[in-house]
């Protein structure tokens, strides 16, 4: 199977949720109590057991306050940082385009936590030991790699979730956007067609990304910072370090037998 | 009767000196694995889990030595801090020297008498203590800024602390080819064992430091 991807037109979203209860359904993931915070989405952000959730952007137009909803979880980005990061390969990428998590192989780190540019994998860890898994949406790897939708695009009730061939998923985002435009939506436009190399989660937007807060241009930061900069570096100085080393032992050894030889000839 | 030895470190001294050895080498082989792709079967799973816990341990004994130092010898600590961070002609003079003392000897032509550090010593002892505060502060923000700080921080912290591991893996590697393999220096070593080091070696390599100490009657 080649390339998939998800879509979600975030002009059908409804904010129902049921994606994020198919969600902890599925991957067997706690209910978190939840209290009102002032604002209708909740939970208030992704956690260890929440790996998609509704953002709700409340946004001022000329008729008033609107909701934008976003279907927040892992963007599956072909220039993956957190798959550079990862010092364990926990993080890989799969073949058919999402970035698959192997939690026996995680370590705890965080880092990809630290360096994903859309801040999607949470870990709980203790906070002296530093022990705790890494967790995120795998586009549920163990049904998609299954000939099955994620439970999320199973769900959805106002068949705002597609899942499918990237190549299909794109023209139908595509086709969906002119509609949009055609019908008065200028702003309308496709999220993750190329950014980050192009992503295995493709938005149909309303508004601007920066309205859904989502980065304009996200940017692999400093990704592959160990590969192509500290390693090399690390290598070459203790490698020249050593070479240093290796001279001062065979100059002071030349010099100590030249001042032996002259002392027996004196 | 005149002894042969000439006292160099306090017995506090070589208890923090062992004590960081044991903390740094720790640290670098847990944190090392990072670097190493041959080694990275260790990050992984359980394993990592285990490197994790014991680099936290080893950085809180790393983190706590100084202060163990300066209780135990204040004196000691003070005074070598402050004989780092002095420098004069004499020490310029012995780096621009400093191949030609490693390769012909403390007595070759024109190599400046040093104090009780010589400027290679004063040079490594200020990159350790920079590297010390660059590495106790990312450390921590690492340990206990995860989800507190910026990811801006978290990042320039990981790559500010690798970058300190390479500038003080490559000082590490020198000190231990000069207290264990040089023949000009290696009998140095005693000073970190018995806490003294030969009269003649004093004399010869810390020339200075050995007229001091014999001005305030220290030794006979």
């Amino acid at each position: 199977m080649g390339k998939v991807s998800l879509l979600i037109d975030t002009s059908k979203c409804t904010g129902c949720r049921g994606c994020q209860v198919a969600c902890k359904e599925w991957n067997d993931l706690a209910a978190t109590d939840t209290t009102n915070w002032g604002s209708y989405e909740n939970p208030p952000d992704l956690s260890a057991s929440t790996w998609t959730r509704i953002a709700f952007h409340e946004v001022e137009g000329d008729s008033g306050v609107k909701w934008l909803f976003l279907k927040q979880g892992c963007m599956q980005c072909t220039q993956a940082v957190c798959v550079e990061v990862c010092p364990t390969q926990a993080l890989q990428h799969h073949d058919m385009g999402f970035i698959s998590l192997d939690q026996e192989r995680c370590n705890g780190c965080g880092y990809c936590a630290e360096f994903c540019p859309f801040q999607i994998p949470r870990l709980e860890a203790n906070a002296f030991t530093g022990q705790g898994k890494i967790t995120k949406c795998t586009l549920c790897q163990d049904r998609v790699t299954n000939d099955m939708s994620p439970a999320c695009a199973k769900t959805c009730p106002a068949n705002a979730i597609y899942f499918g061939d990237r190549q299909e998923m794109l023209a139908t985002a595509k086709q969906r956007v002119d509609e949009l435009k055609a019908g008065g939506h200028s702003n309308a436009s496709v999220y993750g067609e190329t950014e980050l190399g192009g992503l295995g989660r493709m938005y149909v937007l309303l508004e601007r990304p920066a309205q859904y807060g989502l980065p304009e241009n996200p940017s692999p930061a400093l990704a592959g910072f160990w590969q192509k900069g500290i390693q090399p570096f690390g290598y070459a100085a203790v490698g020249l370090t050593l070479l240093g080393l290796g001279f001062n032992w065979l100059a002071q050894r030349r010099n100590s037998a030249l001042s032996v030889k002259a002392q027996e000839e004196a | 009767m005149q002894s042969r030895y000439v006292r160099r470190f306090s017995a506090s001294e070589r208890l923090a000196h062992w004590l960081h050895f044991l903390a740094f080498t720790v640290l670098l082989g847990t944190g090392g694995f990072l670097y190493m792709p041959a080694l990275q079967p260790f990050t992984v799973g359980a394993a990592g889990e285990a490197a994790r816990l014991a680099h936290r341990v080893a950085a809180v004994v790393f983190i706590v030595t100084p202060l163990l130092y300066l209780m135990g010898d204040s004196r000691g600590f003070l005074g070598s801090l402050r004989e780092s961070f002095s420098w004069g002609a004499d020490d310029l003079r012995w780096l621009r020297l400093a191949w030609r003392y490693y390769t012909q000897g403390a007595n070759a032509e024109g190599v400046p008498p040093q104090g009780k550090y010589n400027a290679g010593q004063k040079l490594n002892a200020l990159t350790q203590i920079i590297a010390f505060i660059l590495f106790t502060i990312t450390g921590l923000i690492m340990w206990f800024g995860h989800g507190a700080v910026a990811p801006a921080v978290f990042r320039w912290s990981v790559i500010i602390h690798d970058l300190s591991v390479t500038a003080v893996l490559a000082l590490f590697l020198v000190h231990l080819y000069q207290v264990s393999i040089h023949p000009f220096t290696r009998e140095s070593i005693m000073a970190m064992f018995e806490g003294v080091v030969t009269r003649e070696y004093a004399e010869e390599h810390h020339g200075k430091w050995y007229e001091e100490v014999k001005a305030s009657g220290e030794v006979g």
